[in-house]
């Protein structure tokens, strides 16, 4: 009799738990929805613990990532290895090149010089620029953006700017204390200030998740070329102006297109620039005080 | 016999073991291969091992560690987040009220049922990031994920079902 009273109310424990496990099911996806509508209004909460997560766990991935990095760096000494001819006529053909460059450069150097002295230029002032290892990757199917193993520590914040030596990697969107989430030009999420270097004409570099971002709002009548070197503006303040951000490439469908200078696929390390920002619109008190009208009396 | 309190510290171990492994499988797949032949899309670890584990030992991967093992996978690769966590507690009810189709058959009915598995989660993931972002997505690169999360399968579950025969023997 008792074990048969056992069983019927273990049954009943087990077809409540049962309940409940649908319920947890239904929980957790509502969780889940809650959680992604939350981060799209860009809610501080979820942004500070996805930020704590990704400090515990960035330690742990740079130390994985090291194996990957010293395979990946071997397999690409046995490919310099066979083209080394090659590239050493290719090098010693470029060096020729840049050593005019740098002539003509010295020369321009020394001109500015002279120039900025002439009209009591004041330069802008200068960045400061921390180097990062990429620990992470999205693997990313829709987002485009790494980690890198450097945080708030080591002065980073949200908004820098990370480029390579040769251009513009994308920005800081997470900072936490050891380590960031830098968001690539080429992510859907990704806008940057640009000017046509020769032109001087401006555009928004406008991230599509594809290999070549789209670049938007151009004059109407605007003077690009393919080719053509594209360079952030430094508008809006965030980044510093004149940073290398690729070339023009037109589309099949005509559409003005950028192809990145930095290899954005096989990220290893990134410099962030710590670029102190300008105040673009002065606050309502300093216009009043900059105001050259003299007050009526 | 009650089990001494060494076996239970052990059989509690044994039993976390799927869930460690989806961990370690995140940080793996959030690693910067960057080798040319592998391209910017990495296949998803953690998928097949939710598959597997809620398959056959769904015991020791509850509900909660799976959505927590997604939003882990979420946070890390900078998704939405809950987006993997949703997909990954959606697959669990799948492969969950489907075990008795798996278990016991052969390697082909599992892996038939993995590509099921695949194609919705790349689907979903492709809709849900779409609606997110607000943003007609290209979705090529979530089947190319699931083309090569679908032929890597085979040697995950050989690892999986290695490790379930040789450290989770009781299961």
């Amino acid at each position: 009799m008792a074990t048969r009273n056992g069983t019927r109310a273990s049954r009943q424990a087990f077809g409540i738990l049962g309940r409940l496990h649908r319920f947890a099911f239904l929980f957790l996806v509502m969780g889940a929805t809650a959680l992604m509508i939350l981060s799209r209004t860009d809610n501080v909460i979820v942004d500070r613990v996805s930020v704590i997560v990704i400090d515990v766990f960035a330690p742990i991935m740079n130390i994985l990532s090291r194996p990957a990095a010293t395979v990946k760096e071997g397999v690409e000494t046995a490919r310099e290895l066979v083209r080394l001819r090659q590239e050493n006529i290719r090098l010693s053909r470029e060096n020729e090149r840049l050593l005019s460059w740098q002539e003509s450069a010295r020369q321009l150097a020394a001109q500015n010089e002279v120039l900025q002295s002439l009209l009591a230029y004041e330069p802008p002032p200068g960045a400061r620029h921390v180097t990062a290892r990429v620990v992470g990757d999205s693997g990313g199917v829709f987002v485009k953006s790494v980690l890198v193993n450097a945080g708030t520590s080591s002065g980073i914040s949200k908004g820098q700017a990370a480029v390579t030596g040769s251009g513009l990697v994308g920005r800081v969107t997470q900072a936490g204390h050891r380590s960031a989430r830098i968001l690539l030009i080429i992510d859907i999420n990704s806008r940057v200030p640009v000017l046509i270097e020769s032109s001087r004409e401006r555009a928004i570099l406008t991230g599509d998740n594809s290999r070549h971002p789209k670049l938007s709002f151009l004059p109407g009548n605007a003077a690009i070329h393919q080719g053509d070197r594209i360079v952030t503006s430094g508008h809006g303040g965030v980044f510093p102006p004149g940073l290398s951000v690729g070339r023009v490439a037109i589309d099949e469908s005509g559409t003005f297109r950028v192809e990145p200078f930095a290899g954005l696929d096989q990220l290893e390390y990134v410099r962030l620039v710590d670029y102190p920002r300008v105040e673009t619109l002065p606050g309502p008190g300093k216009t009043r005080r900059a105001s050259t009208v003299p007050a009526v009396p | 016999m009650s089990p001494t309190l060494s076996q239970q510290l052990d059989a509690l171990a044994r039993n976390l073991i799927p869930a460690a492994l989806g961990i370690v499988l995140v940080l793996l797949s959030t690693i910067p291969y960057s080798l040319p032949a592998f391209g910017p899309v990495a296949p998803n670890l953690v998928l097949m091992a939710v598959f597997y584990w809620a398959v056959f030992r769904s015991d020791t991967l509850s509900p909660i560690t799976v959505f927590l093992i997604g939003l882990l996978q979420d946070i890390l690769t900078g998704a939405p987040p809950g987006l993997n966590a949703a997909i990954l507690v959606l697959v669990r009810i799948f492969a969950v009220s489907q075990n008795r189709v798996f278990r016991g058959k052969s390697f082909m009915v599992l892996w038939f049922g993995f590509v099921i598995v695949g194609l919705s989660s790349a689907f979903a993931a492709w809709l849900i990031s779409a609606v997110y972002h607000m943003a007609l997505l290209d979705p090529s690169p979530a089947l190319f994920q699931a083309a090569m999360t679908v032929a890597l399968f085979p040697f995950l579950v050989w690892l999986f079902s290695w490790t379930h025969q040789k450290l989770m023997p009781q299961g």
